[in-house]
């Protein structure tokens, strides 16, 4: 079954991420990735996350697909035009790769280079419609394609936003232009996160929760602070902070593992953000018993 | 204002179609550019009843703006939709000072080249906070080339005229003959680009602070 | 008033202190122009760059040749005269201290000399998807962007372009932290600010259609053709000016009537520029129509007479129309029986008349100055210098009125004679007669009546208003500049309006002295608009008895405004026992606005006062200094040559009352010349 088949049988689902390093030694990540090969049903590859200039992620895409794996291609709308968004999907398409997140990315002054120019041409929903056109075998002028890819399109959304409601609507709208399935923000708050499900549950598209284990109480607090939608209850600080320095990971893989476990009644999966922690994945999926 | 045009009606129409209206009208700039003609005849032919009508200069202006607010308040009361022919910085104002109301604008706002101190003239500056004319013999790559080329022409000019507005002169042929004319041309080795975006949305943001 | 919070949207610093001296490392002789600035509020006439410059440079400040501080250095028209006469043959290179558009416009215009810019813009979007930022004529936090395509109808007003780092027509990033912006924490998210806006309006976010922007739009032909239309309409004829409606459709194809005589005619001694009349009647005296009931004192003066036949019932003082305050004047009662003065006798054998015989008749028969001026037309007729050009004025730029417009329709054959006899007078064969080109019906009539042997010709001018003041009617017309403080002489040049031109001919022709004159009733709410003979001495109360509908009324001055002349330059009335005096060419009726909006503003240095002004003067000193009642230094911006057409005050952004502030400026430094 592909990552398409599996999103439509209703199991639940696991998808990881792989953030391309900044240079071209690739093969420290596709040896980790590898390694969750029968545990994880997608590999999302960050696109110049965080607007920091790395290796690209169509490259990573190609070669998780060449080794088998199934990639999630995410494309954002900040360093390309129209032009360049459409003809990137085509040549993902031909690289093999055949699921798509769209997000319309951050801006760069938040990133390594910001005196960069922030394009914008697009963003999420119009690409995801121009997409949804591409599939149809036409680009976004209405000129026809000499054959045209299939992708399994996904998109994001951010559960724990204040105020939720134009998420709701932007997520709405992201669905009629093709979207099929979610990815979220980080959840530590479940409680948020189950009333954002009781909202987006008549959508009936399927959600992958969010999860990104926590390294630190510095992080958990840093992330409240300034992250939009993420909120670590004060608990769950509390155990970081109490966590001798050796056993931090431990102490964040439990959170995360019992975040996972509750999540499972709630969503049709998890999507775990490692954040340069991938070698603890395994870890996290034995202790949360998706093994 | 900048110069505005009047919308399709196609647009406007169907939101105001059965609605009680009051009209503002900016008359602020129409010694710039603004259709008056065309939006009086646009009013004329609405079928909607109109609750009133405020024609006023400088709609840009809250102050202003505000006091014709209090002044209509009782046909604005009777309003269901706020009609606004002004450009967009007049339609934002009054948005905001009737946050509770529906407000449409009927135009669609243009910018017209280099109305920034006075009216439009021949020069344009996009305010990139960074000042290249020492580099280009005061000839502007920024608004003068439709690619805002830094380091020299694109090679696609014709008779020194531009390829994508062929009625303009290429900017970097301008700049080559300039330069030449006042003996500097060893200013063209220097590189120029990249720019630096990040100056347009910080500095903006916070002017404030540039101005210590 | 609540002070506002108004936002510096001044659009240039100076560059880094590093780059400002490598810039000087380059040049030996520099000369630093120095723009004053825009949009900012103006407190205070400062010269911060050139101070700063000047710091950051220590000894290197020897290398400056010369400094000049233009205001609005973009102002294309303006600056170039003043950096022209600047002396820059001392220097080797300019320095510029202004944003983009004032250091292009210098360095084409000094082709051949370096010129270096000393600032930087300062950018004014607030972002780099859309890079053009623009605040409208005010200093509000609101921009707009010019896309084109305004979203602001699905979006509740809030404009997603500009207040939104990347410009999402989609919908909110997600990013938002407390509904701050994650670009820019200072900001509040644009998407946020939508969603509460619609909250606000009991209406729910809706996404109606996915928005996508189409960056081809403004087309570039579109952007070019409109700022290259704008750029001619602003330059066509002579500098400055307005285009304001004209509203003539009302009176033009109004034939001339008269009005009823008054039954009560309040003629005031003072009706024209010099001293008073002195009155020559008493109360219970019988008088005639056309009797001289004032004498003129003086020179520069001009005398009364009577415009009905009855009894003198009273000499006292009330409010007149220029002035506004009180001001001699002759009551008589109307008893209806038209007797007419002996003094009125037509000379038939005028065209054999001296020229000092045609000069005493025109000073003896009370003629003035029409267009509203009311300078005593002998004066004007015996220059002290050699006259080569007659103009006669027939532009009447002014909106609603029609006087003249009629005047020449109606009576070509006349103002023909009168034309002879100043010729005459002032010995020029050149004659020009300016109508502006929105009277087709003056200019055909005239022409019926052009004896093509004469060296009269008629001039049809684009419309534009101030085009009827002398001075630009000039330039317009002749290309001559009147020098500052001059007067049209200094150019060989004497200008009459049409109508004073009519007047002329009936003094001389008919022996008629001025009884009565053409005066254009317009505006709103009117049921006998018109163009009517109205003697002088009407009281205005009459006339609006008359025209409005429903007449005055005890509320009418609550109600409407009038205005003695046209809309622009016309005088505010306070009372109705005013009377038409001979400077009176039309009464404007408008309802008053429901909202007044008070006076006090800040000046925040737009430029569109500096950009209407016909006589190229800096209007805004004169509010500036006129509030801080430094008169002197107004004075030293030349307000003297201000014609008071009232352009900056109709286009002022900040409603500043300039021209009272000006009028207030010209008699102190007419006080202070005297002294």
């Amino acid at each position: 079954m592909n990552f398409s088949e599996k999103l439509k049988s209703g199991k639940f689902l696991i998808t990881s991420e792989v953030g391309p390093p900044k240079g071209i030694n690739i093969d420290k990540s596709l040896d980790e990735a590898e390694l969750l090969k029968e545990k994880v049903d997608g590999f999302n590859v960050t696109d110049l996350q965080s607007s920091v200039m790395r290796l690209g992620s169509l490259a990573v895409c190609h070669l998780l697909a060449k080794r088998g794996l199934e990639p999630i291609f995410q494309i954002i709308c900040r360093d390309r035009n129209r032009l360049a968004l459409q003809s990137d999907l085509l040549s993902a398409y031909v690289l093999g790769i055949r699921n798509v997140l769209i997000l319309t990315g951050d801006h760069p002054v938040l990133g390594d280079h910001p005196e960069a120019k922030p394009v914008f041409d697009l963003d999420s929903v119009s690409l995801l419609k121009v997409t949804s056109g591409l599939i149809e075998g036409k680009d976004m002028k209405g000129n026809d394609l000499d054959g045209k890819p299939d992708f399994c399109l996904g998109a994001v959304v951010n559960p724990g936003a204040d105020p939720l409601e134009p998420q709701l609507v932007k997520m709405e709208k992201k669905i009629e232009v093709g979207a099929r399935f979610f990815q979220t923000q980080a959840v530590y708050d479940l409680k948020k996160f189950e009333e954002f499900m009781k909202k987006a549950e008549q959508f009936g598209v399927p959600i992958l929760g969010g999860i990104v284990i926590l390294k630190s109480s510095g992080m958990a607090r840093y992330m409240n602070e300034k992250v939009a939608g993420v909120s670590v209850p004060e608990k769950y600080i509390k155990m970081m902070a109490e966590a001798k320095k050796g056993e931090r990971a431990k102490v964040g893989i439990q959170i995360g593992a019992e975040l996972i476990r509750d999540m499972k009644d709630l969503c049709q999966g998890v999507h775990i953000m490692p954040l340069g922690w991938e070698r603890y994945v395994p870890e996290l999926l034995k202790a949360s018993g998706l093994d | 204002m900048l110069a505005v045009q009047i919308k399709p009606e196609e647009e406007i129409l169907p939101k105001i179609s059965g609605k009680k209206l009051f009209i503002f009208v900016c008359l602020g700039c129409q010694e710039v550019y603004f259709p008056r003609e065309d939006v009086e005849r646009f009013i004329n032919n609405l079928r909607e009843e109109i609750v009133g009508k405020a024609l006023l200069d400088y709609l840009c202006n809250r102050e202003f703006v505000g006091e014709y607010v209090k002044g209509y308040s009782k046909q604005i009361e009777r309003a269901n939709v706020i009609l606004v022919f002004s450009c967009g910085v007049g339609v934002q104002v009054v948005s905001s000072l009737l946050e509770d109301r529906v407000v449409y604008t009927g135009c669609d706002t243009l910018y017209l080249n280099g109305f920034q101190g006075l009216t439009s003239q021949e020069f344009n500056c996009n305010q990139c906070g960074e000042c290249y004319l020492n580099y280009t013999g005061g000839i502007c790559p920024i608004t003068n080339c439709p690619k805002s080329l830094l380091d020299g022409a694109c090679g696609g000019a014709k008779n020194g005229k531009c390829e994508v507005d062929p009625e303009a002169d290429c900017a970097w042929i301008l700049i080559y003959k300039k330069l030449e004319k006042i003996g500097k041309l060893d200013i063209l080795k220097k590189i120029l680009s990249p720019r630096d975006h990040s100056k347009i949305i910080t500095e903006s943001l916070s002017r404030e602070e540039i101005e210590r | 008033m609540a002070e506002m919070s108004l936002i510096d949207y001044t659009k240039f610093r100076l560059k880094p202190n590093g780059e400002v001296r490598e810039i000087f490392k380059g040049v030996n002789r520099i000369h630093i122009l120095s723009c004053g600035k825009c949009y900012q509020k103006f407190e205070e006439e400062n010269e911060e760059e050139y101070t700063q410059l000047l710091k950051i440079l220590g000894k290197e400040y020897k290398k400056i040749a010369g400094y000049t501080k233009i205001d609005f250095l973009c102002n294309n028209f303006l600056s170039k005269k003043k950096i022209l006469s600047s002396d820059l043959s001392n220097c080797d290179s300019v320095g510029v201290i202004s944003c983009g558009l004032g250091v292009q416009f210098v360095a084409k215009l000094l082709e051949r000399k370096p010129v270096y810019t000393l600032a930087d813009s300062v950018p004014q979007s607030g972002n780099s998807t859309s890079e053009v930022g623009y605040h409208g004529i005010s200093l509000e936090k609101e921009k707009c962007a010019g896309c084109n395509q305004c979203y602001l109808n699905l979006t509740g007003g809030i404009c997603p372009i500009t207040d939104c780092p990347k410009s999402l027509s989609n919908g909110p990033c997600g990013g938002a932290k407390n509904g701050k912006c994650e670009v820019n924490p200072e900001l509040d998210c644009a998407w946020v600010k939508i969603y509460e806006r619609f909250k606000k309006q009991g209406k729910k976010l809706t996404l109606e259609s996915v928005q996508i922007r189409d960056y081809s739009k403004p087309s570039l032909e579109l952007k070019s053709d409109l700022s290259l239309q704008n750029q001619t309409l602003r330059g066509e004829g002579f500098y400055g000016g307005l285009y304001p409606l004209e509203k003539k459709e009302e009176t033009k194809d109004k034939k001339i009537e008269n009005f009823p005589e008054p039954k009560t005619a309040v003629i005031f001694l003072s009706q024209h520029t010099g001293e008073r009349a002195k009155p020559l009647v008493k109360s219970g005296d019988k008088v005639k129509v056309g009797q001289k009931i004032g004498e003129a004192d003086g020179f520069i003066s001009s005398p009364i007479h009577s415009s009905i036949s009855g009894k003198v019932i009273s000499i006292e003082t009330r409010v007149h129309p220029v002035s506004g305050r009180k001001d001699l004047a002759i009551v008589i009662e109307n008893d209806g029986e038209n007797k007419f003065d002996p003094s009125i006798q037509p000379y038939n054998d005028f065209e054999n008349l001296s020229k000092e015989d045609l000069l005493k008749i025109i000073r003896e028969k009370g003629i003035v100055g029409l267009g509203g001026a009311m300078f005593p037309t002998h004066v004007k007729l015996s220059p002290p210098k050699r006259i080569d050009t007659l103009i006669v004025n027939g532009c009447e730029c002014e909106p609603y009125l029609n006087s003249d417009n009629r005047m020449m329709i109606e009576y070509p054959k006349e103002i023909f004679v009168g034309i002879r006899i100043v010729q005459k007078i002032l010995g020029v064969k050149e004659v020009l007669v300016g109508v502006e080109d929105n009277k087709p019906e003056a200019i055909k009539s005239l022409s019926n009546f052009l004896d093509k042997s004469s060296l009269v010709e008629i001039v049809s001018l684009k419309t534009k208003y101030p085009q009827g003041a002398e001075k630009t009617l000039i330039k317009r017309i002749l290309g001559r500049e009147v020098p500052e403080r001059g007067l049209p002489l200094d150019v060989g040049v004497v200008v009459l309006n049409a109508g004073t031109i009519f007047a002329i001919y009936q003094a001389v022709v008919k022996g008629v002295p001025l009884l009565q004159r053409v005066i254009t009733v317009s505006g709103e709410n009117l049921t006998r608009s018109g163009n009517y003979w109205i003697k002088i001495g009407t009281p205005f109360k009459d006339i609006i008895e008359c025209c409005l509908n429903k007449g005055g009324g005890e509320r009418f001055l609550e109600e409407y405004e009038l205005k003695m002349g046209g809309p622009m330059m016309g005088i505010s009335q306070e009372s109705l026992d005013s009377s038409v005096i001979k400077g009176t060419t039309g009464l404007i009726i408008l309802r008053k606005s429901l909202v007044k909006v008070s006076e006090e503003r800040d000046c925040i240095k737009c430029g569109r006062c500096v950009e209407v002004c016909p006589v190229q003067l800096y209007p805004l000193y004169y509010g500036f200094y006129g509030k801080k009642g430094d008169l002197e230094k107004a004075i030293s911006y030349n307000v003297e040559s201000c014609i008071e057409c009232g352009c900056c005050e109709s286009i002022c952004s900040s409603k500043i009352s300039l021209l009272s502030f000006i009028k207030k400026e010209k008699e102190y430094a007419c006080s202070s010349n005297k002294a």
